[in-house]
């Protein structure tokens, strides 16, 4: 067949069902799957740009999919993490002690989220924790437990069949400071404990 | 032009269409199918839904949080403004209630730190005639999603909320 052939009709035809698929595909993996578009913090991600008017089309269209109805910066700042602090994926049959501070906004929570965005399937009214349920020190500094099971007293969120799941930190009226600057926000450290039932 | 040159442009001009078109339409999708599920029944319009405790099996929308009371209007405003009011929560609790958009966007936030006796204000395109006398805040959609979201991290707290939340409005504008 010459070079200079037209292409057939069938050419034509599979080209751009491919190129469809490519195009479809590629915008579903960066929506739903890629990396947040965003900032990063100690591995928290967020945008800054979520609920904005300002968010360019592939920023609305990852946090439609992944957190809809999401508020601007002036009343919520939200940033996720799916590792622990050295890393590593969280699992849901280890335990991970979080340690935090003050946060710079009026009232904070975690979140355990599954993979599919909806919360874990489990019946523990435990699949959060929050600024009212935390005892901080004199310094401000507070402890939670992120297990499949309670252990003591302490602020729990439970990971019982999340899976491969991640969390949610929510600053609600957050100051101005953390508004502008998200890097300034004394984000979580989660700290592997044990793993498989060792507990 | 040679064959495989015009098969390449093809396959491009097919890619990028069919990217683009997806990312531009895909928030819009998600916000008809959420107008939906949160006008309940009948997909009910312009008037305030009242979420259950948030659990494992709540599905409407992703990533809620459990430690709030959700309320929702989906509202249109193609037979004219309307208004929209909320009670403050027991002890003044947070509270906010948020305008979005046909495309998701947060086109409005107002809550109990900058309004601690209640929230009012009137939703209206541009160009629509509106009362005087209270905040506006104008749509760039005709349809969207208003979001009452009020502190309630345990079953007591829920039940107090629940109570104030039922004195919300989202009507239009009578006479």
């Amino acid at each position: 067949m010459s070079d200079n052939a037209k292409p057939s009709r069938w050419a034509w035809s599979a080209t751009i069902a491919l190129g469809l698929v490519v195009g479809l595909g590629s915008a579903w993996w960066i929506t739903a799957k890629a990396g947040a578009r965003g900032f990063e913090n100690k591995g928290w991600t967020g945008s800054t740009l979520a609920g904005s008017s300002g968010a360019d089309p592939w920023t609305r269209a990852q946090i439609a999919v992944r957190g809809l109805l999401a508020l601007n910066k002036s009343q919520a700042i939200y940033l996720t993490t799916h590792t622990d602090s050295s890393g590593a994926a969280l699992r849901a049959d280890c335990r991970y002690r979080v340690s935090g501070s003050a946060m710079p906004g009026r009232w904070w929570s975690v979140t355990v989220y599954a993979a599919d965005n909806y919360l874990p399937m489990n019946d523990d009214d435990a699949l959060s924790f929050d600024a009212t349920e935390v005892t901080p020190d004199a310094s401000g500094q507070w402890t939670a437990l992120l297990a499949p099971k309670r252990a003591g007293e302490s602020a729990w969120a439970s990971t019982r069949n999340a899976g491969n799941y991640d969390v949610t930190l929510r600053v609600y009226n957050p100051t101005l400071e953390a508004q502008a600057d998200f890097g300034k926000i004394p984000v979580p450290t989660i700290t592997k404990l044990d793993c498989g039932g060792a507990a | 032009m040679t064959r495989n040159f015009k098969l390449l442009l093809g396959f491009v001009v097919a890619a990028a269409a069919a990217h683009v078109a997806a990312v531009y339409t895909t928030p819009h999708v998600l916000m008809g199918l959420a107008m939906q599920r949160l006008g309940g029944e009948g997909g009910a319009v312009n008037r305030f839904a009242f979420g259950d405790r948030t659990t494992q099996n709540s599905r409407r929308v992703v990533r809620p949080s459990p430690d709030l009371a959700y309320s929702s209007c989906a509202y249109d405003l193609s037979g004219g403004p309307i208004e929209v009011s909320a009670a403050p929560s027991p002890n003044q609790g947070y509270l906010s209630i948020s305008v979005f958009a046909a495309n998701t966007d947060n086109i409005g936030v107002y809550d109990s730190l900058r309004s601690p006796q209640g929230i009012r204000f009137v939703l209206a395109r541009e160009g629509q005639t509106v009362p005087g006398g209270v905040p506006v805040l104008r749509s760039p959609s005709a349809k969207g999603i208003i979001l009452d979201r009020r502190l309630a991290p345990n079953a007591a707290l829920f039940a107090e909320v629940d109570q104030a939340r039922r004195a919300d409005h989202c009507e239009p504008i009578k006479g």
